[in-house]
């Protein structure tokens, strides 16, 4: 490691964003979601991966630079884009295959990468409501690979989720997605959360690194967990932000980023 | 001529119903914002929506929608002043979900005329068992499993857009959402739009009509009819274009200013600017043009 070459003064929720961004490689077709997914695709196209293709489900296709818009349809997403079309359009390019990475939120996350964006308790009477699907279910259904974002706590993060909204690995049995009817190849293969990163091992989520760099321990991260947690053997400290890579998410996350009234606020769910 | 050119008002008393199946398009960009406003100004009742991040909160809160068809709503009554109130009405819509490619879907098969779509979304998750849109049939050609989508047609679609003739060939383009499918699916069809224009601008350009004048019931020129959502080529989000009134006050400021304190759309944009200053829709338009090449056409 030379000297300097990482950021020193950095958050949790900075350190989120930039994990995730490095999971997009030059080469990708990149589904990107609202919200977080949307500043790490930002983040990868204006970094590491200026040759990914990012997709916006409203039918942006875009190979070109563009600014975070606040939520994901703006006059600037559109402007000088690849390809304008439609919903329909952008999800057939995914179910049909051509779409290698998918990059989405969640309100709470399972054990076999099940995500829940619909209710918390019982659909009918529900403790707390999130908007529901949107194009999360799309997403994780056709994706390649599909990353999910969110913020940890224990009560985002369950053996089970009480909503299966987009389904990851099921109970985690070989073969369940495409007993159902999905593509092989296909589902979760990263957690990016604000103290951890997570892989899929044999379809269970399983602690990968540990975010060392801000004062996270390897306790905090098993205490805002429901299960016990599986942990990779080559389980390794994240990489913190490279000075280069806190200049440029600065300059075009952090500067550009307006919370879009009705998104889903950080922080913890209200309790179950 | 055409007798298809109409005031909102007109536009919306012949072709809105009550108990109508209604679609609303423009997926956040371009909203028919005034055509939805001109109904809960007209209180046009027990709609079923479908309108995927369309502006159509008002509907809900005003009480005039028994069922919604969704992908994304926020659905958290403690959080949506519009929700509360529907409730306090004894109006809480039934809502059925779906993910936003199969409210596409469901429209799309609509569009094409058959019964349902097949699908891989959906298919494993929860959603299908309080959707009974939504179920899982065995291919016929490869007796694997698939999903299936049930066709919605709506009674009447809505869509704003740029440019459309008197006949009622419109144009729009910038994103699309879930526009195509939408108008195509709908029996009876309204198009508000920014401008109306000789049929020759059409005619100079014709891949770009969404929906011919043929299936067309009325054409409304409404300017800045999307305000405040942007619109590709025309102008930019005024303020507040999510997530206001979300309490008692602002809903009623709101539903005054907007629809039960004037006559029409057009008043509602004077008042801004009264308020806002003369400049203030101006200020909206774009302001760095991009023009493509021309389409050439012709023999």
């Amino acid at each position: 490691m030379t000297q300097g070459k990482y950021a020193t003064d950095y958050t949790t929720a900075d350190q989120m964003v930039i994990s995730a961004a490095r999971q997009i490689k030059n080469t990708d077709t990149v589904y990107v979601g609202v919200g977080l997914p949307m500043q790490a695709g930002v983040l990868a196209k204006n970094f590491h991966a200026p040759g990914c293709t990012i997709i916006i489900e409203n039918g942006i296709v875009r190979a070109s630079l563009f600014p975070l818009p606040r939520a994901t349809d703006t006059l600037g997403s559109q402007s000088y884009a690849e390809q304008l079309s439609g919903l329909f359009y952008v999800n057939c390019l995914a179910q049909a295959g051509y779409i290698t990475t998918g990059f989405m939120g969640g309100g709470q996350i399972d054990r076999y990468g099940n995500v829940n964006d619909t209710a918390v308790g019982d659909y009918r009477n529900p403790i707390h409501r999130w908007p529901g699907s949107g194009g999360g279910n799309d997403v994780m259904s056709f994706c390649g690979r599909t990353i999910v974002i969110l913020e940890q706590t224990k009560r985002r993060f369950l053996e089970k989720v009480d909503f299966n909204t987009c389904p990851g690995y099921f109970d985690g049995k070989p073969g369940r997605r495409e007993e159902i009817g999905l593509r092989p190849n296909t589902g979760p293969v990263a957690v990016i959360t604000d103290l951890a990163t997570y892989t899929f091992e044999n379809r269970e989520m399983t602690l990968k690194s540990v975010h060392t760099g801000c004062g996270i321990t390897l306790d905090q991260v098993k205490a805002e967990l429901s299960w016990d947690v599986k942990v990779a053997k080559d389980l390794t400290d994240t990489e913190p932000p490279t000075v280069e890579e806190m200049r440029v998410y600065q300059e075009k996350i952090v500067a550009a980023r307006v919370m879009p009234p009705g998104a889903r606020p950080p922080g913890p769910p209200p309790g179950r | 001529m055409s007798n298809k050119v109409m005031t909102m008002k007109e536009a919306v008393s012949k072709n809105v119903k009550s108990g109508d199946l209604l679609f609303v398009g423009g997926a956040q960009h371009g909203s028919p914002n005034a055509a939805v406003h001109e109904i809960v100004r007209q209180r046009i009742d027990h709609l079923t929506l479908i309108a995927l991040l369309s502006n159509t909160g008002i509907l809900i809160g005003e009480g005039l929608v028994d069922t919604l068809l969704t992908g994304y709503y926020q659905l958290d009554e403690k959080r949506s002043y519009g929700l509360q109130r529907a409730r306090a009405k004894g109006k809480y819509p039934v809502v059925k979900e779906y993910s936003h490619f199969g409210i596409a879907q469901a429209l799309y098969a609509g569009y094409m005329g058959v019964p349902f779509m097949p699908t891989k979304s959906q298919i494993g998750s929860d959603m299908p068992k309080y959707n009974d849109n939504i179920k899982t049939i065995t291919c016929p050609f490869t007796g694997t499993k698939t999903g299936v989508i049930r066709a919605v047609v709506p009674d009447v679609g809505i869509l704003h857009v740029q440019r459309c003739d008197a006949e009622g060939n419109a144009q729009r383009w910038g994103t699309l959402g879930v526009d195509h499918e939408g108008i195509n699916a709908s029996k009876k069809i309204i198009i508000t739009t920014e401008k109306i224009v000789d049929g020759d601008v059409i005619r100079r350009d014709p891949n770009r009509t969404i929906i011919p004048g043929f299936r067309v019931n009325a054409v409304v020129e409404q300017p800045f009819g999307a305000y405040p959502v942007h619109l590709a080529g025309c102008y930019n989000d005024g303020p507040n274009t999510f997530g206001a009134m979300q309490d008692e006050e602002a809903w009623e400021n709101n539903l005054k200013d907007a629809v039960t304190g004037v006559k029409d759309w057009n008043e509602y944009l004077e008042n801004l600017k009264k308020i806002n200053g003369a400049d203030f829709l101006e200020k909206l338009k774009i302001k760095n043009p991009a023009m493509s090449e021309p389409v050439i056409t012709g023999i």
